[in-house]
């Protein structure tokens, strides 16, 4: 039989994330409860906007403290572009994606240059300059009191399934972005920039490339956000929270895997509206403790997890490719491990 | 012209402050080859500390300066010792470092939210809001002493890094830890010790900031940009370096007032800090580590 599909798409993974897709379709109507409608939109949110966070802080291992500074861009843009302009929905989801994607480039290109915590704690600036920048730009968002969208209960209710398609494309884009050929260039950029190059992957183009696509698919995300919630303003949207927020669900998912995020941020969602919910005031030093955790125990999250346990249930499945005990690299598949390089 | 050469004047003294602050950061940078995201974290509790002395018991914010420089040795060789010792080194250590560290920060943040509420805060003494005459021009008195207490303070380190045997075996590990660990040197204990130098000089220059400006459990998240700016402008570790940085720094943002409207200065750092990146990645007087 001729494949219709690229070598690198394991129809396994496919079928079953066909499966997936197809029971959250038709979900809805089984158990027709809003209270858990509202929580699963919302989770296939946090979904795919930790899957675009991973692109760059875990295919690119830049850890971005600041992506919230897109989402907030996109949802203005995007709220703007419905209420001044008149453009329909999802068209200015799209245009509000793709001028987030260009704001991302604008300090992106020049800070990509950096390595790890060089570029960690300029988006730690980039996120506070946009959030101060926009709070004041009226004409934009409208100050400190935010601007609101017409309520659309019946729209509310189908943005259910805008989410899951949502979250859906970001899936495969993750998936593509790491199994593709392209993929293999990200792996060997993040491992050693400068190898990369002498092999002939064109670091830059392609970080500006992972760049835009992350920072699109936040400002998509963003747009939605505003649609599904017709209110927004700046302190939330541009919030230091919210940045943390993508960094943690990648962190308990397991930085720089496919699906890791995705799980991380289901239990996420979770743990935000039962225990953080309940402590307020705690929030922050509860996501502070969790970081600190995964980090010592498991520094690949529940992806690592997993794959301890699969690894002592089967051994002789011979799983190694993700970061062996002792070499706690977050880099998948990658040898030599960094620390014998760095032992020269 | 009168204009100009005040702001000139407070932007000398403000660096003073700013090379401290950054001082930590490059220190740890330079010796564990981590950056401590928990900077700001210290900068703040600081901050808190010598607030919280001086509105409990009275006690002059100058002079908490010992003992509130020393409890943040002790919490840095804590967290040395309890968290960051058990990460890789290298590259592979260097996200996983940063992630910790921040976590670290953000419960310091909670505590304080907890403790002291969000309000912002400042210290006031009898001698806030003092002013002396020198040469025509009116400064304030707490400023000329933060900035001297700084200058102090710089000086006590690079005699320290140049002159003792402290300093030498903490340059020497900088350079190469396995060398060290041959003849003899305890290399677990100066990162401990190193470590705890940075927190405490986080802790230092944040209550020397709190002299100066308000505060809430959010202050430090721009002053660690701040310090990172110095530390990338100056290069690491060279007090001559960082001096000069900072000055340029506090130059920049000074003289920003006049151009921009104020809530943009805040955005000057980072803009200052791109440019930089892009024009002089080494920082303007090249890689040097310590000395």
């Amino acid at each position: 039989m001729k494949r219709i599909l690229p070598a690198w798409v394991r129809p396994r993974a496919l079928i079953a994330v066909a499966v997936a897709a197809a029971i959250l379709a038709v979900l809805p109507f089984i158990h027709g409860n809003r209270y858990w409608h509202n929580q699963l939109t919302e989770t296939l949110l946090a979904i795919a906007t930790a899957l675009a966070w991973n692109w760059l802080g875990g295919y690119l291992g830049q850890v971005s403290f600041g992506h919230a500074a897109m989402f907030g861009v996109g949802g203005f843009v995007a709220a703007r572009l419905q209420i001044a302009v008149g453009v329909p929905m999802i068209a200015a989801w799209i245009g509000a994606g793709v001028i987030a994607g260009l704001y991302a480039l604008v300090w992106g290109h020049p800070t990509l240059r950096l390595r790890g915590p060089y570029f960690s704690i300029a988006t730690i600036g980039v996120g506070e300059a946009t959030r101060l920048i926009c709070t004041y730009w009226v004409w934009l968002t409208g100050g400190s009191s935010g601007m609101s969208l017409p309520v659309q209960v019946q729209l509310k209710y189908q943005l259910y399934w805008y989410a899951l398609a949502l979250a859906l494309i970001a899936l495969a884009a993750s998936y593509a972005l790491r199994r593709s050929p392209l993929g293999l260039a990200l792996l060997a950029i993040k491992s050693d920039v400068d190898a990369a190059g002498d092999v002939g992957v064109s670091s830059v183009r392609l970080q500006d490339l992972v760049l835009f696509l992350s920072g699109m698919t936040m400002g998509i995300c963003g747009g939605f956000y505003a649609s599904y919630y017709s209110f927004i303003e700046p302190g939330d949207m541009f919030g230091f929270a919210r940045s943390i927020s993508f960094v943690l669900m990648g962190v308990i998912g397991g930085i720089g895997t496919i699906a890791g995020p995705a799980i991380g941020a289901v239990i996420f969602v979770l743990l935000r509206n039962s225990l953080i919910a309940s402590y307020p005031q705690l929030y922050l030093g509860l996501y502070g403790l969790l970081l600190i955790f995964v980090i010592l125990f498991e520094p690949l999250g529940l992806t690592g997890l997993y794959m301890r346990v699969l690894r002592r249930a089967r051994p002789d499945l011979g799983v190694t490719g993700i970061a062996a005990p002792e070499s706690a690299a977050p880099a998948i598949g990658v040898t030599p491990p960094v620390e014998q390089r760095e032992a020269k | 012209m009168g204009q100009v050469t005040d702001l000139a004047v407070s932007a000398i003294l403000l660096a003073g402050l700013y090379a401290t602050m950054a001082y930590g950061l490059g220190l740890i940078y330079g010796v564990l080859r981590i950056v401590n995201l928990n900077h700001g974290g210290m900068i703040m509790a600081g901050a808190y500390a010598g607030w919280w002395l001086h509105a409990q018991f009275g006690i002059d914010p100058y002079l908490s300066l010992i003992p509130v420089s020393a409890l943040a040795f002790v919490v840095g060789v804590v967290i040395y010792r309890l968290l960051v010792r058990r990460l890789p080194r290298g590259a592979a250590g260097g996200v996983q470092s940063l992630l910790l560290l921040f976590g670290v920060w953000l419960v310091l943040r909670n505590a304080a939210y907890l403790l002291f509420s969000g309000n912002d805060q400042t210290i006031r003494t009898s001698y806030s809001t003092r002013a002396v005459s020198l040469a025509g021009a009116f400064l304030s008195v707490n400023r000329l002493a933060v900035f001297a207490l700084a200058l102090l303070v710089l000086l006590a380190l690079h005699l320290l890094l140049t002159r003792t045997y402290l300093g030498k075996a903490i340059r020497a590990v900088a350079q190469n830890p396995d060398s060290c660990t041959l003849v003899g040197v305890p290399v677990e204990r100066i990162y401990a010790l190193t470590f705890g130098l940075g927190t405490a000089l986080a802790a230092l220059a944040g209550l020397l900031a709190a002299t100066l400006f308000s505060f809430n459990p959010d202050f430090g998240a721009t002053e660690l940009l701040k310090s990172f700016v110095v530390v990338v402008l100056g290069g690491l570790g060279s007090v001559a370096g960082t001096a000069v940085a900072a000055l340029i720094l506090a130059a920049v943002e000074v003289f920003a007032i006049l151009a921009l409207p104020a809530y943009l200065t805040a955005a000057v750092g980072f803009v200052l800090l791109v440019l930089v990146l892009v024009i002089r990645p080494g920082g303007l007087f090249g890689q040097r580590v310590l000395g």
